[in-house]
């Protein structure tokens, strides 16, 4: 029997959804293979997420408090990685794909001398280990793929699992940590435009995505009037983060996030296989581009073309009527 | 300040891709620069234009990896070295970190540059590795560099906010396309490129046999993603086609 440990990312004071969704696998996984599914915590307040977790059938729960877990610093959060699974001794640890498990996947693998696999949006336990699968060549093909070895770490892309719901009353284990200020050979000096009350685009249930078309005021005032009539999150194209009118934080796709909500709405966007790659499983697809030949229209399932100007001031006002 | 800028020569995601009995046949004439790779060897240029400074590249690859050392030597790039395997094995991620830590041992340098990710594989675990096997302080997913005496600062890209950090050198970072906007090479470029030195090294002067490099994960097939369905396409009057929309997506989708 070995333990499966997931990683529980915390932002803005939540448990990342992303997270829970690697529990709920893992939890599955533990009860087919006769394993058992534990969680870590890293952050300030650790134990205050302990109830969340419990939702989702932890059997144990790995806390490591301290205020240096405030920002995302790579060289302390690897330390107390590296604390937690000396501690635990897992066979796979498993992280939500977000931008912090990025940074430190690659060299808490080296360090740890574990086979890993990253972004992946399937994995299951096999006789010869991990097997995976991965979406390569710009998300336009999958490749199944196997990791051998005592311990192993993948990264899950968002959206790939629904939560499991499964109560259970966990064992708290307070994992020992300490940082000195010299250990912090990188120094973090700031951090610029935290969003703090915008929606989570990886959670988000609906979003608005802007490309291109929509570049000039007129259009920017068109996407956030649609985005709040649906309460949507707004995302972009790489075209406007790269033009800086897009907060860069905001762009869907290879090089941006994965998104996977219910309704995605792509105004002003071609459909370009690296903004493809980071949408494409979302579930309903709307494209509104006056271009008919234009590429998006090939995976969405409600296409306008048509003038974003003219086809957003109605479009927005029969969504308010149907909302009302 | 030396650059090292680790560069990798992929398939164009471009090009048509066929797979056969679950092997990926790609169109070898159309391989590429990485695109993050671009970008690093972009800003390393554009910092040692600054402030002094020098850019070599290292690619590990088998024989027919020129094109992006010829690009990158090319762009400005002022020296190469091509670290040479014999094309028949699948290596990961860390088999080329051990395959360039060895090379990085006996080195000097500021900073070694990496792409965040491979363009084909979107693995993004190389320069973590790196930096890790070469103990280094290191950043990921950097949009923005600058050198403040002997500091690499970098902007990354975090999940929500950009986080500003100062790394002593030597360091690694590895970058986003998101950086810049990568030169095209000139006629002069070139040209020039043509007499820029090229070393190319076995992998059994750093020490390491290729026999034994057993990659920790392996790929055992590829397949077609499923293809999404296009749905309608509506045209016309765009009061008629926003109003039809916008109540499929009421009644038919259940999407509002
Ligand atoms: C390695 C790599 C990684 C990348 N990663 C990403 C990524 O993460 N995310 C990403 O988005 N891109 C990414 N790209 C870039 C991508 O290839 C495209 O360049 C980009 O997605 C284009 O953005 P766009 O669709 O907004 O612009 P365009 O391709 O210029 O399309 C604009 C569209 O708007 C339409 N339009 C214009 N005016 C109107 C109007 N008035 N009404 C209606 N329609 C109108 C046009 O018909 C056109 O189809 C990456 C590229 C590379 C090489
Ligand atoms: N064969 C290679 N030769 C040189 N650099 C490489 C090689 N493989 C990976 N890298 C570096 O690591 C980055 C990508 O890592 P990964 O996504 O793990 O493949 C690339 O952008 C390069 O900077």
């Amino acid at each position: 029997m070995s333990s499966l440990l997931t990683h529980i990312a915390i932002s803005d004071g939540k448990v990342k959804r992303a997270s829970l969704e690697v529990l709920s696998r893992c939890k599955e996984l533990a009860g087919q293979h006769g394993h058992t599914a534990e969680a870590m915590i890293i952050d300030p307040d650790a134990a205050e997420y302990v109830d969340r977790i419990k939702e989702y059938g932890a059997e144990k729960v790995y806390l490591v408090e301290d205020p240096i877990f405030k920002n995302h610093i790579n060289i302390p959060l690897l330390k107390a990685l590296n604390s937690v699974i000396t501690q635990a001794n897992p066979y796979l640890v498993a992280f939500a794909s977000t931008e912090s498990t990025k940074d430190i996947l690659g060299a808490l693998a080296a360090k740890q001398d574990a086979a890993v696999l990253s972004d992946v949006s399937t994995f299951s336990l096999t006789d010869n280990g991990v097997e995976a699968t991965r979406p390569v060549m710009a998300a336009k093909i999958l490749s199944d793929t196997q990791a051998k070895g005592d311990q192993i770490l993948v990264s899950v892309r968002s959206g790939s699992y629904d939560l499991i719901e499964s109560p259970s009353d966990p064992e708290i284990i307070t994992v020992d940590f300490n940082f000195e200020e010299h250990e912090l050979k990188a120094t973090l000096r700031e951090v610029l435009g935290a969003s703090g009350d915008k929606i989570d685009l990886s959670e988000a249930e609906t979003i608005v995505a802007a490309g291109r078309g929509t570049k000039d005021d007129k259009g920017q005032a068109l996407i956030e009037e649609l985005a709040d009539v649906l309460g949507a999150a707004i995302g972009a194209s790489r075209a406007l983060t790269e033009a800086g009118i897009m907060d860069p934080s905001l762009q869907i796709g290879q090089t941006g996030k994965v998104v996977s909500p219910q309704l995605y709405i792509a105004v002003g966007i071609s459909g370009a296989i690296q903004h493809v790659a980071g949408m494409a499983n979302s579930k309903v697809i709307v494209a509104i581009n006056k271009d008919p030949d234009a590429p998006i229209f090939d995976i969405a399932d409600y296409g306008i073309v048509g003038d974003l100007y003219k086809v957003l001031p109605p479009f927005i006002e029969e969504l308010k009527k149907i909302k009302n | 300040m030396k650059f090292y800028v680790c560069i990798k020569q992929v398939p164009d995601v471009n090009a048509p891709i066929q797979i056969k009995e679950g092997q990926l046949l790609q169109d070898t004439d159309r391989m590429i620069l990485n695109a993050y790779d671009a970008s690093a060897v972009e800003e390393a240029l554009k910092l040692t234009e600054d402030h002094g400074g020098e850019v070599e590249v290292v690619s590990v690859g088998p024989a027919k990896t020129t094109e992006a050392i010829r690009k990158a030597l090319a762009m400005g790039a002022d020296k190469a070295v091509h670290i040479e395997t014999d094309g028949n094995r699948n290596f990961d991620s860390a088999s080329y970190a051990e395959i360039l830590a060895a090379f990085f041992e006996d080195k000097e340098y500021e900073v070694i540059s990496c792409g965040k990710q491979s363009q084909d594989t979107d693995a993004g675990l190389t320069g973590g590795m790196l930096a890790e096997k070469l103990d280094l302080p290191y950043s990921t997913n950097a949009v923005g560099l600058d050198i403040e005496n002997d500091k690499l600062i970098v902007k990354r890209q975090g999940d929500a906010g950009q986080e500003m950090i100062a790394l002593p050198a030597p360091c690694l970072v590895t970058c986003s396309n998101d950086m810049n906007e990568p030169r095209i090479p000139s006629l002069k470029g070139i040209m020039q490129s043509k007499k820029k030195p090229v070393e190319t090294i076995k992998l059994s002067s750093i020490g390491i046999d290729e026999s034994t490099l057993e990659p920790q994960t392996q790929v055992t097939g590829y397949r077609e993603k499923p293809a999404r369905q296009a749905g309608e396409k509506f045209e016309g009057e765009p009061d008629e086609l926003a109003k039809k929309v916008a109540n499929l997506l009421d009644e038919e989708a259940n999407a509002i």
